[in-house]
């Protein structure tokens, strides 16, 4: 067992965990993060997203000791007036909505690097996560919307 | 379009002049749309686990076929921190052949018994305090089996030497299937025939016929949310909290599996991460009921996603269809022999092929018919409910089947179809008038959309272009019942009971804008509650893109029923007659007279406390005639149909195979839309579910094993895959009985999307592919082989 501390949205939360267990379990199980969530567990849906010092992380892959103390955000701890929200929110951008936090996450990330990106950018950014619901038009509206916002 | 409804403005309402009231027609947002995005709102694997939760492992069959001589539990008890181990044969002591459920046939145990009957088939559960060691002790079960000629596919099933289940036994839920019971020596555990006329006759005097035999594979649903239950048992009552669509079924599943009352058994349900049909009917439920209820330990399930394609898939189906046509270009004679894999167990299948095999000729004037479709057993995992019931792979077949006519003929497609599809008060060949069903107007927008009579590109001999376009029709499903309960809060705000399921679909958000649509109240003040089988009433299921029109319709009634008795309430406390009383936005008022109140007041004024609330429940049930014992006709078949269209422009790269979707227009005919974003989203997104099932989905079998069970393997459409251009059209062709004209649209745009697809590449490339999905390798295959005529078409 070890003793590590994981830097959810600011929070440190003290959690002790094996040298195997997974980011995705230590943040569910131990910290009681649900904006996170296991689709497949191979790191080909991106609905386990979470950032970590901003940069996008399949959490059912990560072992969570390297991340002992490294600052992670997660949907769950964006703000509602935070301009991917909102703007998520506005084009109507989720159905059943179960894979909609990884795709903020992604988007936050992508608008990070590039706060004007094309269309082009836009899905080669977000192509490794599946929306079953197929929202794909209006999450492609959102993080439009998303990079005026953030632009402003 | 949009039709305008004489009677949309109910009588004793009136407009007023206020801020919206997001009611019906408008495009208001989901209630929890926040939560969705910050990913706030709670699923069912979301809720905590109560210490003493035991947490369940599936030990999984490595036979298609075989006796189960002996199942070794020894080394997985051994493990440190397991708590039990329950065999198939543990649970047959104490349930007996209750454990065997399903909702056409009762052939589902929840684990193996004797025998299994395919690769994956649970055989024991491991209950243990950690979910990780449940799997690992799951993985320490040893099974000694006696292999049994395995039955792989359709072929072998027909073949007649093995057989899946040794006699048929048909459960209770559908009387008509009461004649099988104890059928021996046949893997066919259905088979509806629709006779319309002569159709061997008409085909030897038409003066031209196509034949096509059409595959399309088994697919999984792949919803993100993975399927979890946990079941309890609580003063002598089983609860559960699970992933399905079907809480009043699991209800009557459990109390049957347990013999007890429906009152001790009590089914809830949160938000569905997704489902298109993969979570209804027998799943984890009847496994997690048997073993909280066997061992008195609460239960938790937790599928993988390798579980979760070992559940249940969409019917493989292989389709044997003609098409004849008159000296004039009548269509005089449609022959269909439909065969689908149901798998190990029948689940809904039987239903499947009936209801698909009676639009199997496809929405045309025909003549005469003849179809025989048949649901049949093979040791596979188990095909059941997949958004379009079965339909998609018959529209695969009518579809091809027209477009080779019309080029046979030398007609162009689009006009061939339009000249012959059926049109308001027509009789479909299932022997059912049509209302509210507008393909004209759905395949007129569709190719008006993609520029149907624009010059196609040329084309740079690499890339060659073309343009295709299809119809689908589908039955609602009928007959079924809804129920709503309505309680009005004395504050002018309302609670809403009902037990449709929200997966997606935003049936919570439609439904409040129904009751405040009747009640002029903002549907932002009316709260729907989750599904639960302690509170909310029964619904038949939340499936079959039923919920619109039939929980739709209990809402409107409920919703008349409380103004009428707030009306009541005035009348009563002025003394006026209440057919002289108006509701509207401010509340009730009595113009004459000049007298108003508002509901808070009026509620208060009855009962003489705050928050007091007014109760109304109200039915809605459909009817339906039967299908002839010989000919499977009825005069009422359904409720009502969905009528969809498609129309696409591509690419096809004659070097790779691929396919490029340069246009994709799809019309679906709702009656009416009740929130035009929703519909669009239903429309849009059972789209590119279908461009998924035409280009690349499919769940590969290598001797009745799954090979592509994960997500690596199995693909999916991304956003990489979205047309580059993509139209939705909202046809509005209100239907006389529904809520404010509307109907469902879940599974219209679905239908037509395979085949639209396909009459593009012939129209592109001259080749006619009637195998899905439309691989580069499979077109490249054609394009070779036509380009070699001594070679058949793979």
């Amino acid at each position: 067992m070890n003793e590590i501390t994981l830097d959810v949205n600011g929070t440190p939360h003290k959690v002790a965990v094996e040298d195997t267990t997974l980011l995705l379990d230590a943040l569910r199980r131990r910290v009681g993060v649900t904006s996170a969530r296991e689709g497949c567990g191979v790191g080909a849906c991106g609905a386990c997203t979470v950032l970590a010092e901003g940069r996008s992380v399949s959490s059912c892959l990560a072992v969570a000791v390297r991340y002992d103390g490294t600052p992670l955000t997660t949907a769950d701890g964006l703000p509602e007036d935070d301009p991917v929200v909102s703007s998520f929110v506005d084009s109507d951008a989720m159905q059943c909505g179960y894979c909609i936090p990884g795709f903020v996450l992604m988007t936050k990330e992508l608008l990070s690097e590039n706060p004007s990106p094309n269309d082009e950018e836009v899905s080669d950014h977000l192509e490794g996560n599946i929306c079953r619901c197929a929202t794909y038009p209006e999450i492609i509206k959102a993080v439009r919307l998303a990079a005026k916002r953030s632009a402003t | 379009m949009t039709e305008v409804l004489p009677d949309a403005q109910p009588a004793g309402t009136r407009q007023a002049e206020t801020e919206p009231r997001y009611g019906v027609g408008e495009r208001r947002k989901r209630f929890d749309a926040l939560g969705r995005v910050r990913g706030t709102i709670r699923y069912t694997g979301d809720e905590a686990n109560p210490p003493g939760t035991a947490f369940v492992g599936v030990h999984r069959s490595t036979a298609p076929h075989a006796r189960i001589v002996a199942v070794h539990t020894e080394d997985a008890l051994a493990i440190e921190g397991v708590l039990a181990v329950v065999t198939g044969r543990d649970l047959h002591e104490v349930l007996g052949d209750r454990i065997y459920t399903g909702p056409a046939f009762a052939d589902q145990p929840c684990l193996a018994v004797d025998k299994t009957r395919f690769v994956g088939e649970a055989i024991a559960a491991v209950l243990a305090t950690d979910p990780d060691i449940a799997r690992a002790a799951a993985d320490e079960i040893a099974v000694e089996y006696e292999e049994l000629p395995p039955v792989y596919d359709i072929d072998d099933a027909l073949r007649g030497e093995a057989f899946v289940h040794e006699e048929l036994r048909p459960s209770s839920v559908f009387a008509d299937l009461a004649h099988l019971h104890g059928v021996r020596g046949t893997n066919v555990n259905y088979e509806y025939r629709q006779i319309l006329g002569d159709a061997a006759a008409e085909r030897e005097r038409a003066a031209t016929t196509v034949s096509a035999t059409t595959w399309a594979p088994p697919t999984h649903h792949v919803p993100i949310e993975l399927p979890s239950t946990s079941a309890w048992v609580d003063s002598g009552r089983l609860e559960m909290l699970s992933t399905t669509q079907t809480p009043s079924y699991v209800r009557q599943t459990v109390s049957d599996l347990l013999d007890i009352p429906l009152s001790r058994v009590r089914i809830m349900t949160r938000p569905l991460g997704g489902s298109f049909g993969c979570k209804m009917y027998d799943r984890l439920e009847p496994l997690a009921a048997a073993l909280a209820w066997t061992t008195g330990r609460r239960v938790r399930i937790d599928a993988t996603r390798e579980d979760a394609f070992l559940l249940t898939t969409r019917h493989g189906a292989r389709v044997t269809g003609s098409m004849s046509a008159d000296a004039d270009g009548n269509i005089v004679a449609v022959t269909s022999d439909v065969r689908y894999d149901t798998g190990a167990f029948a689940d809904v299948g039987p239903r499947i092929a009936a209801k698909s095999g009676l639009v199997a000729p496809g929405p045309y004037r025909i003549a005469a018919v003849d179809v025989r479709s048949r649901c049949i057993y093979t040791n596979k995992v188990s095909a059941g409910p997949f958004r379009g019931f079965g339909v998609p792979q018959v529209t695969w077949s009518h579809e091809t089947l027209i477009d080779e006519l019309a080029r046979e003929l030398g007609e162009d497609p689009y006009r061939f179809r339009r000249r012959h599809l059926l049109r308001e008060g027509d009789i479909a060949t299932v022997g059912t008038k049509m209302h509210s069903a507008d393909f004209l107007t759905c395949i007129d927008e569709v190719t008006k959309a993609v520029g149907w009579d624009d010059p196609t590109p040329r084309g740079d001999g690499r890339w060659v272009h073309g343009k295709g376009v299809a119809v689908g029709m589908k039955a609602v499903l009928t007959p079924t019942i809804a129920n709503a309960t309505l309680n009005l809060n004395q504050d002018g705000s309302a609670t809403l009971l009902i037990s449709t399921v929200d997966m997606g679909q935003g049936s919570d958000t439609i439904m409040s804008q129904i009751v405040g649509e009747v009640l002029c109240l903002d549907s932002r003040r009316i709260h729907v509650v989750r599904a639960d089988t302690d509170a909310t009433p029964y619904d038949t299921i939340t499936a079959g893109s039923r919920s619109t029109y039939h929980t739709g319709n209990a809402v409107r009634l409920v919703a008349e029923a409380m103004r009428s008795k707030l009306l009541g309430f005035a009348a009563e406390r002025w003394g006026v007659p209440a057919d002289e009383l108006v509701l509207d936005a401010q509340g009730v008022v009595h113009e004459a007279k000049e007298l108003r109140d508002s509901l808070p007041d009026l509620v208060r004024a009855k009962f003489g406390a705050r928050g007091a609330t007014v109760t109304t429940a109200e039915n809605f049930t459909s009817w339906w005639v039967p299908y002839d014992h010989d000919t499977g006709l009825s005069e009422k078949v359904t409720e009502h149909w969905f009528a969809g269209a498609a129309a696409v422009r591509l690419a096809v790269d004659t070097w790779t195979g691929r396919i490029r979707t340069q246009h994709l227009a799809i019309a679906g005919d709702v009656g009416r839309a009740i929130n035009p974003t929703l519909v669009e989203q239903q429309l849009t997104g059972a789209a590119i579910m279908g461009i998924g099932h035409t280009l690349f989905d499919e769940m590969v079998f290598d001797q009745g094993q799954i090979t592509n069970a994960t997500m690596l393997d199995y693909q999916l459409p991304s956003i990489k895959d979205l047309p580059e251009k993509l139209t939705p059209v909202i046809v509005e062709s209100a239907h006389r009985d529904g809520p404010f004209g509307a109907k469902g649209v879940g599974e219209t745009t679905i239908l037509p999307i395979a085949p639209a697809y396909a009459g593009a590449v012939r129209d592109a490339c001259g080749v006619r592919i009637t195998t899905l999905p439309l691989t580069p390798e499979r077109v490249l295959n054609h394009l070779a082989d036509a380009a070699d005529p001594g070679k058949a078409g793979r």
